[in-house]
């Protein structure tokens, strides 16, 4: 019996650790690379949350920026939230720069100016998009009774990422390169006594794909 | 040699106990109470060069709002905002005006008061929410609209106008119903700061009293 309860055990603790397929393709348009190293200045990685309709995920906003910052000691990535009441009330929802041209109105405002200047601020990338839930299907029926508790059934849904992360140079105030990456995979969840859950890792793909990308551009040297 | 002792609750403890579990029952059976918390940042910006009242109604000060359930399986809820609309406030107006100053009383003919250059009375004059009934995402939007008065010490209006805010709970993984109801309150009371901050000087009774105030001396009762 306690053999048996170990193989559905181990079964079950392999499943769970395996992820479901992930497809993912990642595009990098970039004007101008970077002709010397950051040295001792920042990066700053925003979302964008303008749109009526979805807001990047702070979490993904988050999860990018500490891909940089693990990969690449030397880059000291400003967190957003941070960043964000640093700078209140210029880089909220309402009233954060949507054309690289408002910078030059931002910066109008001496206090900014100066706070710029101190925390050494190279780029500003913005990320705009999000991840959704595509389609769901099949059902699971749980039940507790003075026995125990139980599930059975089979669940499946799909998540699609969409980001685009827009590379401005603080110093030149240009836009600089622009990526962009999408992401999907089908989620599952059988049951049979115990859901194990075969989780596709569609935004995690998506952050490590923006990130490796935003790492080579913050990297490279012309 | 080996015993047992066996506790026999005294009548008080009993009487605690059942006490308990009957607050427990009926406060299950009330409404989710949400008091809005959060941090506010100091605005950056240069300070307005007056001296600034400020006036808060007990209806501004204890704001709250109730949503009544609609069916059997929603719960009620209380959100109350109005500590939080004055932590904002407060820290707000410190950071937009070179002094400010907390009236004794509402500002009107025969009320005593500091002598200052105008005095702004924030009232919610509306409020509005969207639950997240079709889904299962715990994200709550929650739109105000403010009614600005600036009013001499005397009680003589300077500028009366509407100003909008509007806040959404930004991520709503692993969040309770009442943390994501605060965070989209806390949110709403940005955008009002914000909005606030980026406006305030370009509404035309205020920039008149602007234009006027320069070139008499700061503190001057008006």
């Amino acid at each position: 019996m306690i053999r048996n309860t170990c193989r559905f055990l181990l079964l079950g603790s392999a499943i769970a650790t395996s992820s479901a397929c992930v497809t993912s393709t990642v595009d990098q348009m970039v004007f101008n690379k970077p002709t010397e190293g950051l040295g001792d200045s920042t990066v700053v990685i925003l979302g964008r949350r303008h749109a009526s309709d979805y807001d990047t995920e702070p979490d993904f906003v988050e999860c990018v920026g500490e891909h940089i910052a693990d990969q690449d000691k030397s880059i000291e990535v400003i967190g957003e939230l941070e960043f964000v009441n640093t700078f209140y009330p210029w880089f909220e929802p309402r009233t954060a720069p949507l054309q690289v041209a408002d910078l030059e109105r931002l910066l109008q405002q001496q206090p900014v100016a100066e706070k710029m200047a101190a925390l050494k601020t190279e780029y500003m990338i913005w990320i705009d998009g999000s991840t959704v839930q595509t389609d769901s299907s099949g059902t699971m029926t749980c039940a507790i009774g003075p026995g125990g508790a139980g599930c059975f059934g089979f669940g499946t849904w799909g998540n699609d990422s969409n980001y685009e992360a827009t590379i401005w140079d603080f110093t030149d105030q240009t836009e600089v390169g622009r990526i962009s990456t999408t992401a999907s995979g089908q989620s599952y969840m059988p049951a049979v006594v115990i859901p194990i859950p075969i989780i596709a890792p569609v935004q995690g793909t998506a952050c490590d794909g923006i990130g490796d990308q935003l790492l080579q551009f913050l990297s490279s040297t012309q | 040699m080996s015993g047992s002792i066996v506790s026999v609750p005294d009548s008080d403890r009993l009487l605690h106990l059942l006490t308990a579990a009957l607050f427990i029952l009926l406060t299950g059976c009330g409404p989710a109470e949400v008091v809005v918390k959060g941090n506010f940042p100091t605005p950056l910006m240069q300070k307005l060069p007056i001296t600034l009242g400020v006036w808060y109604s007990d209806d501004f000060a204890q704001h709250e709002f109730f949503e009544e359930a609609k069916t059997k399986t929603e719960s009620s809820w209380i959100v109350r905002t109005g500590a939080a609309q004055v932590e904002m406030w407060d820290t707000l107006l410190d950071g937009m005006f070179v002094r400010v100053v907390l009236m004794n009383g509402k500002p009107g003919p025969g009320q005593m008061n500091p002598s200052v250059d105008a005095v702004l009375i924030p009232n919610v004059e509306e409020l509005q929410y969207a639950i997240p009934a079709q889904t299962n995402i715990k994200v709550y939007e929650i739109w105000m609209r403010y009614r600005l008065q600036l009013v001499t010490t005397g009680g003589q209006p300077i500028a009366d106008w509407s100003m909008a805010a509007y806040g959404k709970t930004p991520t709503a993984f692993l969040q309770s119903d009442q943390a994501a109801v605060n965070l989209a309150a806390v949110m709403a009371l940005r955008d009002a700061g914000a909005n606030f901050a980026t406006t305030f000087s370009r509404v035309p009774a205020v920039d008149a009293f602007l234009q006027q105030r320069q070139g008499t001396p700061q503190g001057a009762n008006l």
